[in-house]
């Protein structure tokens, strides 16, 4: 991203803007007919999924693309949004001007990263067509639209308007429009179909992006409409500073140029994150540069100097300078219960397991995975499971195999979790599909076409635990499904074979219809439980129900545990077994006694959720006697939903402002890795001791 | 000497089965039905009867399984079909009853090879026959040709008498499903001996040599593996008129268990192999000695093949020497031989040499 910032921004030398478009069309997304067509429908869906995003509206977006001259490849593209509208006089600057959004500076996660952003398509149009982008915006406050036709002069990398005007603006039904924008663009482009496609982009946009309605008319006039599944709008993210972890030499030249602060200890304090004030102390010592010296002053070997302290090749006091890790606020997840609404909506499935991994850091960069499987259904499950990738929520569509989220799916066995794959490696085959998205204040790509990420161990760790964790969840439920084929059968066998064993043996002996309690005990000779989740439309709660027969001739004990939403915001309601919180997700209750042939149930129902997010319970047990259709209680994943929640809570309560140097200090004494953003909340006054008498 | 039972017997047999049940479930226990073990390490020979029982071991079918548990509720629709049956004065065919069963709702049968091995059961448990319980088999019979002659009752119920010669075309006298007592009476004849045959070839190619009249035998097309009714007709020929019956079969493993049926009783049918099995039988060819002595044009064994064979040599049916001798004869030789492989020497070869010579050892011609 900076480096095709830096090649625009320079002003050194005056390439003619045109001419830099065409050598570097490959990587502004434009190197094909049909790519570039999908390029353009994407710069237009982000800007209006972002749009709408920051004023918080719930998103519609109407695309159509037409054919206008099959035989010269000319394609007419509008797309519609219901944002908040762009300002008459603002028009110009969105969609004229090359790379000057605020988003190239601010670090958080966006979708802008990627491409050039929509002025980028009014140059292709133009170029390809001679044609100028048709651009119509509505704000609320005004009774009516302005419209303009928005071109570029390409020797003066500026906009240039005509036809401006103003007019009402109607919606099909006749309506008037309250607020959006709408742009038409012609340009010279190829429309296709498949896996490299704008179907397919809309569609993996769709999924995730639940909160957006998506409604798509292809060429043959056919509508493709992926409805809206949340009313939840994406968190709203914060910027964030850069981390200097994550700082190059050309950028901190820059922001050393740039700086309009008194002197170093202003600007280290001011321009970074993770720097406290201790650090900064230690950061000038490190780089041998007083903190006092007058920020204009430093050049070349001293800005060399402080990044070698960043990034620890200089030391303090023997070690590297310790940070504190960015903050991780930045990011926006998708979040677990909307990967696998959007999903859900998208593919039919018999099964999903979503998981978002706690946020972590690489190179000063926070960073989350989030990874989504879907199985069964109509699903072909002969060919390779579908690979959805996504990075800050903008699909990724080509270079799949160079793709570090590809190498992920790849590096595990996913034979354990009962898909189809060749010697353990490759990636899986069966009636599956794969979503990983990586949320990110800086992603990495492996060159500037931005379609495939960069190698990273530390993302790719993450990327591998988050899958390994969702193909347990696959093998769970496959095994499930098999002890409930087995569970169901012996059920049939005492409430219906049974009886008319009994009742026809009876008849053809002219006796009384004997009592088969006995034999029921006899036959299954097992504890049974029976789990049902279901949306309750007149509650609007999410009502589960887990049984438990004793079909055995003793007295059984159990610690039953399920599986809820807490994370996502769920409420246990009308649980009158009560029982306790077992962990972060996991509701525990207690069955002291369960007597021969006696059935107890626990209900209660879960709050706070929409219809379909939550449709399977998992059900697990503490206890000697096997429960047929429970799973026994693995220790260790009550260990790592600890470990995981334990993350959570800290990163709750992380700050960069805090001051922590008694457990800096210790952790210097110590000398053992700590994690950083153990802090505690109030720091204490400068000069204290530590516990170990260290120096502070 | 027919065993038939009484419909009132019938009934009470299969009472027996029912209670068994019955009693379980009122004892709290899951129900059962108690069967002997059907394999080959479950026959024994029976000195007094001359053929291969089943012998103790017993396997017990629990409804602590969905696929036992339906099997159970199934024998009981077969037992009140059955009653029915009686009641009515019907009979229906096993096929007909895998019909019906169509209607019995979580006890219909899932294939038909499932409903005739319930009929089985049942007969061996009750030591009813299916005739007792009306059920006729689909299986097709034998056909004879020979100067015998017998009586058979036809469907409107009269008798009529039947040459096996002179009354019948080149197909010959086709053995009804039933050949009890009540079915067919043997009256008289004017052979020598019984010469049961594996394949419709060789068959057609005696009667067309007529070697029925110059050997002065009777001749029975098995149609491979032979139906019960083909078997018991065997028995009662060759006891009521004490007639040698001579067996000529393919020379490979699955003739050598045919014989074993025809002569020892099979394995499915142990429980009434005093009915259908002739100890007397003598197995002619073709033999492993047969393929070597007469140069035979052979094919090589199968794997399928070997593993048939090995079975053999632990079947309580094959233990005797010769038997034994012949099976590992086979398996070092690794060939075996078709009846109609001894056309190689002509057409007449088989009636003018083979055959002759074959029964000459046994006193036969």
């Amino acid at each position: 991203m900076t480096g095709i910032a830096q090649k625009l921004a320079s002003n050194q030398k005056q390439v003619a803007i045109s001419e830099f478009f065409e050598k570097n069309k490959h990587f502004l997304g434009f190197d094909s007919l049909a790519r570039s067509l999908i390029t353009a429908v994407k710069e237009a869906v982000d800007n209006a999924l972002d749009a709408c995003e920051e004023a918080r509206i719930l998103p519609t977006i109407r695309i159509q693309v037409t054919k206008v001259d099959a035989q010269k490849d000319i394609i007419r593209m509008v797309v519609e949004d219901n944002g908040p509208g762009i300002p008459q006089k603002s028009i110009e600057k969105v969609f004229g001007q090359l790379l000057f959004g605020s988003r190239f500076h601010a670090i958080r996660q966006s979708r802008g990263q990627q491409g050039i952003g929509i002025t980028g398509v009014v140059m292709y149009c133009q170029l390809t067509t001679g044609r100028t982008t048709h651009v119509r915006s509505k704000i609320a406050t005004e009774p009516t639209a302005a419209f303009v036709d928005i071109g570029l002069d390409t020797r003066k990398n500026k906009a240039t308007k005509a036809n401006a005007g103003r007019e009402i603006w109607y919606n099909e039904d006749g309506t008037g429009k309250e607020h959006g924008t709408e742009v038409t663009a012609e340009m010279k482009a190829k429309y296709q179909k498949g896996r490299q496609s704008v179907w397919q982009y809309l569609r993996m946009t769709s999924i995730v992006n639940p909160h957006a309605e998506i409604i798509f008319t292809d060429p043959d006039g056919e509508k493709h409409h992926w409805t809206r599944v949340t009313e939840r709008l994406p968190t709203k993210v914060e910027s964030i500073k850069p981390h200097p972890h994550g700082i190059e030499l050309g950028q901190l030249q820059r922001m050393v140029a740039e700086s309009n602060d008194l002197n170093v200890n202003h600007f280290l304090l001011n321009n970074f994150s993770g720097v406290t004030n201790r650090a900064r102390k230690e950061l000038c010592e490190a780089a041998e540069i007083a903190g006092t010296r007058k920020i204009k002053t430093v050049k070349g070997d001293d800005i060399r100097a402080l990044l070698e302290a960043f990034q620890g090749e200089r030391l303090f006091n023997g070690l590297p300078v310790k940070l504190l890790k960015p903050p991780t606020n930045c990011l926006s997840p998708i979040e677990e219960l909307l990967i696998k609404k959007g999903l859900s909506k998208t593919i039919d499935s018999r099964f999903v397991s979503t998981l978002t991994r706690v946020p972590s850091v690489t190179q000063g960069n926070p960073f989350q995975i989030e990874v989504g499987l879907i199985f069964g259904g109509a699903m072909a499950g002969d060919k390779p499971v579908e690979i959805l990738r996504f990075a800050n929520r903008v699909p990724l569509m080509y270079q799949q195999g160079g793709c570090l989220l590809t190498k992920a799916i790849e590096s595990v066995d996913w034979r354990q979790y009962g898909l189809d794959q060749a010697g353990g490696r490759g990636v899986p085959k069966g009636p599956a599909a794969i979503l990983v998205h990586l949320a990110s204040t800086n992603v990495q790509f492996t060159s500037e076409a931005k379609e495939a990420l960069a190698d990273n161990a530390e993302v790719m760790e993450e990327g591998r635990k988050a899958m390994l964790e969702v193909g347990r969840g696959l093998r769970k439920h496959l095994e499930k499904k098999k002890k409930m084929a087995k569970t169901k059968e012996k059920f049939e066998l005492i409430n219906d074979i049974l009886p008319a064993i009994a009742k026809k043996s009876a008849e053809i002996l002219d006796r009384p219809v004997p009592e088969l309690s006995g034999s029921i005990t006899k036959i299954m000779s097992a504890v049974i439980s029976e789990t049902t989740t279901e949306w309750n439309k007149q509650t609007k709660q999410t009502d589960v129900e887990i049984v438990l027969f004793n079909y055995t001739s003793r007295v059984r004990a159990y610690t039953i545990l399920a599986t809820w939403p807490e994370k996502s915001g769920a409420v246990m309601e009308n649980n009158e077994t009560g029982g306790r919180k077992e962990a972060l997700g996991v509701w525990a209750w207690k069955l002291e006694s369960l007597q021969p042939g006696e059935k107890k149930t626990i209900a209660y129902s879960l709050g706070g959720l929409e219809r379909g997010d939550w449709t399977e319970t998992e059900v697990l047990f503490r206890g000697t006697q096997d429960v047929i259709g429970a799973t026994k209680m693995d220790e260790k994943f009550l260990l790592e939903i600890r470990r995981q929640e334990q993350i959570l809570i800290e990163s709750g309560v992380d700050s960069p402002q805090d001051e922590a140097e008694p457990e800096a200090e210790e952790k210097k004494v110590s000398k053992e890795p700590v994690e950083e953003n153990v802090e505690p909340a109030v720091a204490p006054p400068e000069g204290q001791r530590t516990l170990f008498g260290g120096e502070v | 000497m027919s065993r038939t039972r009484t419909a009132e017997e019938t009934k009470t047999a299969m009472h027996i089965v029912v209670a068994e049940m019955y009693d379980r479930i009122v004892k709290g226990e899951p129900p059962t039905m108690t069967l002997p073990v059907r394999t080959k390490t479950n026959i024994g020979f029976d000195k007094k009867l001359g053929v291969y029982k089943y012998g103790k071991k017993q396997s017990v079918r629990d409804a602590t399984s969905l696929g036992s548990a339906k099997q159970l509720l199934r024998t009981l629709h077969v037992v009140e079909f059955i009653e029915e049956m009686l009641d009515a004065g019907k009979s229906s065919t096993l096929r007909e009853m895998y019909y019906i069963s169509e209607g019995w709702g979580m006890g219909k049968f899932g294939s038909q090879n499932d409903s005739n091995n319930l009929a089985e059961d049942l007969e061996i448990v009750t030591k009813c026959l299916r005739e007792d319980f009306k059920l006729r088999p689909e299986e097709d019979g034998a056909r004879m040709i020979g100067n015998l002659t017998l009586r058979e009752r036809n469907r409107r119920g009269e008798w009529m008498r039947i040459n096996a010669r002179d009354d019948v075309g080149d197909s010959g006298y086709g053995v009804p499903y039933n050949v009890e007592l009540e079915k067919i009476e043997l009256l008289e004849h004017d052979i020598d001996f019984i010469m049961a045959i594996e394949t419709g070839g060789m068959f057609d190619r005696l009667i067309e040599n007529g070697f029925d009249e110059e050997y002065r035998c009777g001749l029975l097309h098995l149609k491979g593996q032979p139906a019960r009714s083909t078997r018991r007709i065997m028995k009662r020929m060759s006891e009521e008129w004490d007639l040698p019956v001579v067996v000529f079969l393919d020379g490979d493993p699955w003739s050598f268990r045919i014989f074993a049926s025809i002569a020892y009783g099979a394995i499915k049918t142990a429980h009434i192999s005093e009915y259908l099995a002739t100890p007397s039988a003598t197995y002619l060819g073709i033999t492993a000695d047969d393929i070597v002595a007469y140069e035979l044009p052979s094919d090589e064994l199968s794997k399928k093949d070997v593993e048939a064979l090995n079975a053999e040599l632990t079947d309580p049916r094959f233990a005797d020497s010769w038997w034994q001798e012949q099976i590992n004869m086979m398996l070092e030789l690794g060939m075996k031989a078709e009846q109609q492989s001894l056309a190689k020497y002509g057409l007449d070869f088989v009636t003018e040499t083979y055959l002759p010579e074959k029964l000459a050892e046994l006193g036969l011609a």
